[in-house]
C-alpha cells in the first residue's frame, strides 16, 4: 500500500493531494497512522504501535484501520491498484 | 541591467465579481526585471475599477464597444497612439479579439505591437464547432447541439439525457434538468449573445483550468494547471490552487503544438471520477487569474509581451505547486472629478 507521490503531509495533520487540489484535515491518530503508511510499514508493525500505545484488542484495530484505508484509496490518497487487500 | 521602457495599452479593467484579465495582466508586467511599463488603460464602462486603482495606469481611455463597428474602435485605438505612442496592445475581452484580429497589420504598421491567435485558430475552437474541434485535435469534449430555435429541443432530448448545460456562444451558461429550463435558458441567451445556443451534454467531475501562451510555432512558452477552490454565482474563480497534473500539462502541450496556437489561452477541463478530461471550452485570452500563474513562477504577461515585441523567450517549465490564490472585494474612496473626467472627457 502506498501513498501516491503527489500527497504532501504536513506535521499538523494538513494533507494535500496537489494533482486534484483536494485537501483533508488529520487528528493525530489518523496523522500518525497516515505516516506510519507512508514510511511503507506493514500493518502488523503499525498494528503493534497502536495496539501497545492503546487499550486496543487486535481486531478493533484492523477494523478502524481498513476503514481508514479505505477513506484514503476513495479519496485517491493511496493508489488504487494498490489496495485490493480491503476492497 | 536597464529595464526597457514600453507603453502599453491593456483593456479588461473590470475588476468586477466577473473579473476582466487587465489588472491581473498589469500587475504582472510591473513585477517584470525586463519591462519598465507605462500602461494605458482601455475602457468600455466609466465604472470599470482599474479607473480608480492607484498607481495602475498612468492614462486612461474610453473606447467605442466592438458591437459599434471595428473602425470605430480601431481608430480610437489610433487617435490614441497619436497622443502616446503604443508599443503593444493586450486585448483581453473575447468580444473585441476579432477586431483586433482583423487590423493586425494596420496596428502593427504603426508600431503597435500585438499577440493574438489567428482566425483559423479562433474561430475552430468556438463552442458551437467544438465537437469538430475535439474529433481534428484529438480531444474528448461533450457532446452537443446547436440550437436555432425551441423546436430542436425534442432533438435535444433524444441526443442527451438531463441536465445539459446551455450556452451562449461568447458567454453564459446554465445548466438545465428539464424542458422548461432549456427553454428558458435559450430565450435569456440568444436575447444576450444571438445564435447559435449551444446544448452541451453534462459531464460530471471537477472542473480544472490551465493558463497558457504558446508561441505561434507549436511550442508551450508557459502553462500552469489550477483548480478553482471557491467559485461566485457565475462560476468565476474566486480562490484556486495550482496543481501538479502531468495529464493536463500534455494535453496543453498537445493542443499547443499541434494547432500552433499564438498568444493566451485559457483551456476549460472537467476531470471525471475515472481520471478522463473533457475538455468543455478553450477560452482565446489569458484568464482573470493570470496572477496566480505569476505568483507561481510564470510571467506570463511578460513572456506575452516580448513575444508581441519579437523577443525571444525559453519556454518555462516549472511553476510552484500548491500556490493559491484568494480573491477579496475592497471599496475604493474616489473622488468625483475623476468620474467626471472619464464621464465627459472619455479620458484621464
Amino acid at each position: 500500500m502506498k501513498i501516491i507521490k503527489e500527497i504532501k503531509i504536513s506535521d499538523n495533520g494538513f494533507v494535500f493531494n496537489s494533482n486534484t487540489g483536494d485537501s483533508f484535515s488529520l487528528n493525530s491518530t489518523g496523522l500518525e497512522l497516515i505516516q506510519l503508511i507512508s514510511q511503507e510499514k506493514e500493518i502488523e508493525e503499525i498494528k503493534e504501535v497502536f495496539t501497545t500505545r492503546f487499550d486496543l484488542d487486535e481486531l478493533t484495530f484492523e477494523k478502524d484501520f481498513y476503514e481508514f484505508c479505505s477513506l484514503l484509496k476513495l479519496h485517491g490518497i493511496i493508489a488504487r491498484e494498490s489496495t485490493s487487500e480491503f476492497n | 541591467m536597464k529595464k526597457q521602457e514600453i507603453t502599453l495599452a491593456v483593456s479588461g479593467l473590470n475588476n468586477t465579481d466577473n473579473p476582466g484579465p487587465g489588472v491581473p495582466f498589469i500587475r504582472g508586467l510591473k513585477e517584470s526585471e525586463e519591462f519598465d511599463v507605462r500602461v494605458i488603460g482601455l475602457v468600455y464602462e466609466n465604472l470599470e475599477p482599474g479607473i480608480y486603482m492607484e498607481d495602475l495606469c498612468s492614462r486612461i481611455f474610453q473606447v467605442p464597444y466592438p458591437s459599434s463597428g471595428s473602425d470605430d474602435l480601431i481608430e480610437r485605438i489610433e487617435d490614441i497612439h497619436r497622443q502616446e505612442n503604443i508599443d503593444v496592445l493586450v486585448p483581453n475581452f473575447d468580444a473585441e479579439l476579432y477586431s483586433f484580429m482583423k487590423n493586425e497589420e494596420r496596428l502593427l504598421k504603426q508600431g503597435i505591437h500585438t499577440f493574438l491567435p489567428t482566425f483559423q485558430q479562433f474561430q475552430e475552437r468556438e463552442k458551437h464547432r467544438l465537437p469538430e474541434f475535439g474529433k481534428k485535435y484529438g480531444i474528448k469534449v461533450p457532446a452537443s447541439l446547436n440550437l436555432g430555435s425551441l423546436g430542436q429541443i425534442t432533438e435535444l432530448e433524444d441526443k442527451f439525457d438531463y441536465p445539459v448545460m446551455v450556452k451562449g456562444q461568447f458567454y453564459d451558461a446554465y445548466l438545465a434538468t428539464n424542458k422548461e429550463q432549456v427553454k428558458q435558458a435559450f430565450m435569456n441567451i440568444s436575447a444576450k449573445w444571438g445564435f447559435p445556443v449551444i446544448a452541451q451534454e453534462f459531464v460530471s467531475g471537477t472542473e480544472v483550468n490551465v493558463v497558457a501562451l504558446g508561441d505561434g510555432q507549436g511550442n508551450t512558452v508557459a502553462a500552469v494547471p489550477m483548480r478553482k477552490q471557491y467559485t461566485t454565482d457565475k462560476g468565476k474563480a474566486w480562490g484556486g490552487i495550482t496543481l501538479a497534473d502531468e495529464k493536463m500539462m500534455h494535453l496543453t502541450r498537445s493542443l499547443i503544438k499541434q494547432t500552433h496556437w499564438r498568444g493566451g489561452m485559457e483551456l476549460e477541463l472537467i476531470k471525471t471520477q475515472t481520471g478522463e478530461y473533457y475538455l468543455i471550452e478553450i477560452n482565446p485570452r489569458i484568464p482573470a487569474w493570470v496572477y496566480l500563474a505569476v505568483g507561481a513562477g510564470q510571467n506570463i504577461p511578460e513572456a506575452l509581451v516580448k513575444l508581441a515585441l519579437g523577443m525571444e523567450v525559453k519556454p518555462m517549465h516549472t511553476y510552484k505547486i500548491g500556490k493559491m490564490f484568494v480573491r477579496y472585494s475592497y471599496d475604493m474612496i474616489v473622488d468625483l472629478e475623476k468620474f467626471a473626467a472619464i464621464s465627459m472627457n472619455k479620458e484621464i
